[in-house]
């Protein structure tokens, strides 16, 4: 046995330990210690995969001493490898591009807790790539869970207290779901690794019987699964969930937290249920249905939101749907797509959500479209960030949003019934992401007067005249001009453009240029990316 | 490599251009920064002490008039800048030019030198590439004539508008985009630089940044991306039916393969609906009368005269030289397209006749020119193809010429509507000559270049074999080039004999007569009114290098 | 059909257990009852399982009088289960009980309707 096979297990248990260490150090320590964690299981990681590119098999690792059916087990093949890299990064880049604004938005004595979450949610998003063994997987899934409302709740403002309460009470809902379901599995099948279990279904279809239950196993985990990952119509927690945590918390919530459920179902089709009696089962059918219509629905409602963290949020909701919509096609290449998706959305949305929170703090921390006018100059990197984030996101070409809808559209070719729908909804969803990202560019790269918005934000709402926001506008501007000259002169001192983007972080810009690479890379040079993503199913097998 | 230097150079230089400026501008920032502070609370003043609302929408009402430049906001463009001030030509105009100078020698460099490069693979299938071929060199060439000589008319046009650094930039990111748009090898690589071209030009269409500039620039925008998508849905099918989608002469679909593919005929028509968006074909024409009127001249004779040729480039490619014009001739596709097209050529003159705003009828005039040139390519005959490829040179000289014209009338009169150009010849009488020509030479009337398009196109039609449509075509054309005449002639006589009962009270009161365009204005468009007549007396070397395109094609 | 229900009582139970705490943490909209919702969910869950791994006239799974047999025990693997279930869940009620104690110290109620409407209010109001 090769070294290298203890990696997987190493950075988990790494991931894990330096939470626990975190506990008694202080906020700068514990960041550290983050950091130093995420890179070496990152490194670790991609050990793995390049072992197992060059041995070309999974392999299994036994936990403990007792072999299978018995034991709990790991396991490693590329794909594995392949995403535990990538979340990897991006996970590294989203703590580092946050950094600052972590600082300002958590409360200093509670720092080295925001870490602890952060070393938690890798270990467990780890845990739930490689094991093998579906009560571990749940274990994991609600230390996720509950890493994860930490993470939203640590600004602990209202909104983000509502926001982790409800939070909870979905994915609560979702875990017990999946917890049913592989009890009720355990029942059938007795057994709970992977790989013993798909064999005994496939004796148990094999014989025919069962097959109610077999059906209600394959339905409960599903269901609870895309509660967790916020498919359409369980999206409702999301836009409050992602639109009010901390920079960092939402680009790891919305870029890798629902990935790793979605992951874990893959891995439930492929390992457990076999992907056959899953396109039988119809399930899938299911999934294609409620994917396609949270493609519509999230756009229609990101093109309705004014506030862009909303909107970006919702635009999460669509792409979801996309990635539930490849694997509802029940084809092979339908699952490349939607893991190749998987990938493509974490970078880039996690993109988004750093790079825009320099827009905000371009224009006096506020997110509606009216105050980030202009904001594109006043803080330009941030601002070529978001261009980057948002053309990948509509599928423009050499990016890595692009090859996504193309994995789509050529999966969508081999399965005749679902074709038409999937290419309709494909062009629909596009061009309405066309329509929210792009007026919001427009918006971005709007000159305004002498570079300053507190000007210019409230007097837009005015102009428009007679409407709602008018009453509020008069709120706003009554308040500044009882506030003497001291906010205008704010605003125009304070924002104008070489001035904001000095005040970028360093470790934000590095964050956003790598973010942009990494886009770049997964739109230029995908096919082995691609080619590993097929490999690595061949080897779920 | 010689075919990559035309289309990196432009847009080297424009995002120097780009650069430069915006490092101007911040240093210009930073020295007023006390500037800037001072005109808010200035604009506060002015609203009488206090009432903060009223200082909002004041302030707002400057910043919408389209400058985002701290040291000179609050005026109209142009009205507070005195004639002598901007009169000169600074060195970033020259430089400017003599970039669009460099780039037009690199096309014709490049065309005369041909060859091909490959980028790099996007998928297994999938590559980016160029390469130089009669088609191509044909587009670039033109593309890039018209952009030195309309860069030319910006540089005395933009004296009078805001943000010309900007403009330029973009302007010239824009010419390496469609260089390289005409040069690639393959679907993807075009619709690569299709999508550029989109988001790149859309800063010209946006320029003045007033309320109507913006909406006219989303409207574009949405139709562009929304024609793009339709299109990508006919290149993901393609993609999977063909594998390969490099162009080749005269397509890659044989009978058998096309049997093969059911949906082909369907994925071709989204494709022809989709670029048709460009080219401004019924009924995604809507972004055309939009987007030109606000666009300042020089952009909207690019816009029309050359842009809305990427469209028709586009459907070259895929039609002749991707799908093959024998699979589709025929077929309902063929028929579909054809009527589309007459349609928006009947359509657009008729609108253009009935339209007040000069550049707004230019502009639906385009929308059904385009389309004669986008009837001869659906004919699928020799004989059409080579008359639309004819009177795409045609139409881009003919068009960028009259919107020079429009342009010269908007900065030395400032009049933008028909009606009030009544004795026009007057003010500038050789402009309008030269007016006169494109004018005579878009309706078709020998020796003028039209004539020679729009024989090839009604001949083909004819002889195109598709029953009544071919006959139904030379007719809608002749009522089309009447139309023509009558939106386009009645300026000239009424310029030129505006009528006992003229007096001519504001020319004489604003001191206009005689008041030719200055020179950087006027020689590009005598030299494009001498182009068509000289094109059309002498169409003989162009109408063979067609010919040969559409030989080797079908 | 009668005799089979009579068979397999644990298991008919946990399911209306399970039923009745998923309606009562989806649709209740008090927070302390949501989190008792999730409670009996869960415990329905053990219960299952409990009842799956209990085999009728065999003894604990200790070994007793060296019989090595496996058919003279209960299978141990639920049990296992149940044990690390119920650390899980005592967990995520540990976390939903604080959270739902900062909300109550804040809005001064746990109807989660009216804490959004409340938390909705306090934001207009800072505008």
């Amino acid at each position: 046995m090769s070294f290298v096979q203890n990696f997987p297990f190493f950075s988990i248990i790494i991931a894990m330990f330096s939470g626990i260490v975190s506990s008694v150090l202080s906020g700068k320590k514990a960041r550290a210690v983050s950091i130093t964690a995420i890179t070496v299981t990152t490194v670790l990681s991609a050990c793995v995969l390049a072992f197992c590119l060059r041995t070309g098999q999974s392999y299994t690792y036994m936990m403990g001493h007792f072999p299978a059916p018995w034991g709990n087990e790991i396991r490693a093949g590329v794909l594995e490898g392949l995403t535990a890299v990538l979340f990897g990064v991006v996970m590294f880049l989203s703590v580092v591009g946050g950094l600052r604004y972590t600082e300002e938005d958590v409360e200093p004595s509670k720092q080295n807790l925001f870490y602890i979450m952060i070393d938690l949610m890798l270990s467990s998003l780890l845990a739930l790539i490689y094991t093998n063994d579906l009560f571990t997987a749940y274990v994991f899934v609600e230390i996720n869970t509950i890493a994860g409302c930490g993470l939203i709740m640590m600004s602990q403002t209202g909104r983000s207290l509502t926001a982790a309460i409800r939070y909870m009470v979905m994915s609560s809902l979702g875990s017990g779901l999946f917890l049913i379901g592989l009890s009720l599995l355990y029942d059938v099948t007795g057994q709970l690794l992977m790989s013993p279990a798909k064999e005994a279904v496939a004796r148990i279809v094999a014989d025919g019987s069962y097959q109610i239950p077999l059906l209600v196993i394959v339905a409960v985990v599903s269901v609870g699964l895309a509660i967790k990952s916020g498919l359409f119509p369980f999206h409702y927690w999301i836009p409050d969930t992602y639109g009010y945590a901390t920079p960092t918390a939402s680009a790891v919530l919305s870029g890798l937290v629902s990935k790793g459920y979605i992951f874990l179902l893959i891995k439930f089709f492929y390992r457990v249920i076999g992907t056959e009696n899953a396109v039988h089962s119809h399930i899938i059918n299911t999934l294609f249905v409620f994917g396609v219509a949270g493609m519509m629905f999230g756009s229609l409602r990101a093109i309705m939101q004014t506030d862009t963290r909303k909107m970006i949020a919702y635009s999460s909701v669509a792409q979801i749907g996309y990635i539930y919509m490849g694997i509802g096609l029940g084809t092979q290449a339908g699952m490349i797509a939607a893991i190749f998706h998987i990938f493509s959305h974490g970078a880039t949305k996690a993109l988004l959500f750093i790079s825009c929170v320099g827009l905000y703090k371009a224009s006096g921390d506020r997110t509606d479209f009216l105050a980030l006018r202009g904001s594109g100059y006043r803080n330009r990197l941030a601002g070529a960030g978001f261009l980057i984030g948002a053309l990948s996101m509509v599928g423009f070409p050499m990016l890595a949003g692009f090859i996504s809808k193309l994995l789509f559209a050529t999966s969508a070719f081999a399965s005749p019934h679902k074709m038409l729908i999937t290419l309709i909804a494909l062009a629909v969803s596009t061009v309405l992401n066309a329509i929210y990202f792009l007026r919001l560019l427009i918006g971005l790269y709007r000159p305004t007067k002498s570079g300053s918005f507190v000007e210019a934000a409230p007097a837009e709402q005015s102009g428009r005249g007679g409407e709602a926001e008018a009453g509020r506008s008069a709120k706003l501007a009554g308040r500044k001009s009882n506030g003497g000259v001291k906010p205008a002169e704010k605003g125009a001192g304070q924002v104008s453009g070489s001035a904001a983007l000095a005040a970028n972080p360093w470790t934000m810009r590095i964050a956003i240029v790598c973010f942009i690479i990494l886009n770049l890379i997964l739109g230029l040079f995908s096919q082995p990316i691609v080619r590993v993503i097929t490999d690595g199913l061949a080897m779920f097998g | 490599m010689s075919v990559l230097l035309p289309v990196l150079w432009p847009i080297a230089a424009g995002v120097a251009v780009l650069a430069y400026t915006g490092i101007c501008n911040s240093k210009r920032k930073a020295s007023a920064g006390s500037a800037a502070s001072g005109e808010t609370a200035a604009a506060k003043g002015v609203s009488g002490g206090g009432n903060a609302y009223a200082a909002d929408t004041g302030t707002v009402s400057g910043g919408l008039s389209g400058t985002g430049n701290a040291s000179e906001t609050g005026a109209e463009p142009g009205a507070s800048h005195s004639a002598a001030s901007h009169s000169q030509i600074t060195t970033l105009d020259l430089i400017y030019m003599a970039a669009l100078a460099l780039e037009t020698v690199l096309v014709i460099l490049a065309a005369a030198g041909g060859g091909s490069v490959r980028l790099f693979s996007l998928t297994d299938t999938l590559t980016l590439g160029l390469r130089v071929d009669g088609t191509g060199s044909l587009f670039a060439v033109l593309t890039s004539i018209m952009w030195l000589l309309t860069g030319i008319h910006s540089v005395a046009y933009m004296k009078h508008e805001e943000w010309a650094e900007r403009f330029y930039g973009f302007y010239l990111i824009v010419v390496g985009v469609l260089v390289g748009l005409d040069y690639a090898a393959d679907l993807v690589t075009l619709y690569v630089f299709y999508e550029m071209m989109t988001l790149t030009s859309l800063p010209l269409v946006l320029h003045e940044l007033t309320k109507e500039a913006v909406q006219a620039g989303m409207k574009y925008l949405f139709y562009s991306v929304g024609g793009a998508f339709l299109a990508l849905f006919g290149i993901f099918y393609l993609a999977n039916v063909c594998g390969d989608l490099s162009f080749t002469a005269g397509g890659r679909f044989t009978a058998e393969m096309a049997a093969g593919a059911p949906l082909l005929l369907t994925a071709v028509f989204c494709m022809i609906v989709g670029f048709g968006t460009k080219a401004g074909m019924f009924p995604l024409h809507g972004w055309l009368p939009i987007a030109h009127p606000v666009a300042p001249a020089p952009a909207s004779a690019v816009l029309s005269g050359v842009i809305t040729k990427a469209g028709v480039m586009a459907l070259v490619r895929i039609i002749y030289f991707l799908v093959g014009p024998d699979v589709l001739r025929g077929t309902w596709v063929q028929a579909a397209w054809m009527v589309l097209t007459l349609l928006t050529v009947f359509m657009g003159s008729m609108l253009a006749y009935r339209e007040n705003v000069f550049k707004k009828r230019l502009a639906y005039s385009t929308v059904s020119q385009v389309s004669y040139v986008l009837f001869g390519l659906s004919l699928m005959n020799p004989i059409g193809f080579t008359g639309a490829l004819t009177h795409v040179v045609f139409h881009s000289a003919i068009k960028t010429c009259l919107f020079f014209f429009a342009g010269a009338v908007i900065v030395v009169t400032g009049w933008k509507k028909v009606d009030q150009l009544r004795g026009l010849g007057r003010v500038m009488p050789l402009a309008l000559a030269a007016y006169t020509m494109a004018s005579l030479a878009l309706i078709g009337i020998p020796p003028f270049s039209g004539f020679v398009s729009k024989w090839y196109l009604a001949t083909g039609s004819l002889a195109s074999g598709t029953g009544a449509l071919g006959f139904i075509g030379p007719v809608v054309l002749l009522i089309s080039a009447l139309l023509t005449a009558g939106y386009l002639l009645p300026i000239m006589i009424r310029g030129y004999f505006p009528g006992q009962d003229f007096e001519g009270k504001e020319i004489e009161e604003r001191g206009l007569a005689k008041k030719e365009p200055s020179l950087l204005m006027l020689v590009p468009i005598a030299i494009l009114a001498a182009a068509t007549l000289l094109l059309g007396c002498f169409p003989g070397p162009l109408v063979a290098f067609v010919e040969k395109i559409a030989a080797a094609v079908m | 059909m009668a005799p089979t229900l009579m068979l397999n009582l644990e298991e008919e139970v946990s399911m209306v257990l399970f039923g009745v705490g998923f309606t009562m943490l989806l649709l209740h909209r008090n927070l302390i009852k949501k989190i008792m919702g999730m409670n009996i969910m869960d415990t329905a869950i053990y219960l299952f399982l409990a009842a799956k791994g209990y085999i009728e006239g065999r003894g604990v799974p200790i070994l007793t009088d060296g019989v090595q047999d496996a058919s003279a025990y209960i299978n141990p693997v639920p049990s296992g289960l149940v044990l690390t279930g119920i650390v899980v869940s005592v967990s995520t009620t540990a976390l939903m009980l604080a959270l739902t104690i900062r909300l109550y110290e804040r809005y001064h109620s746990l109807d989660l309707d009216q804490i959004l409407i409340s938390m909705k209010m306090e934001e207009e109001e800072q505008l």
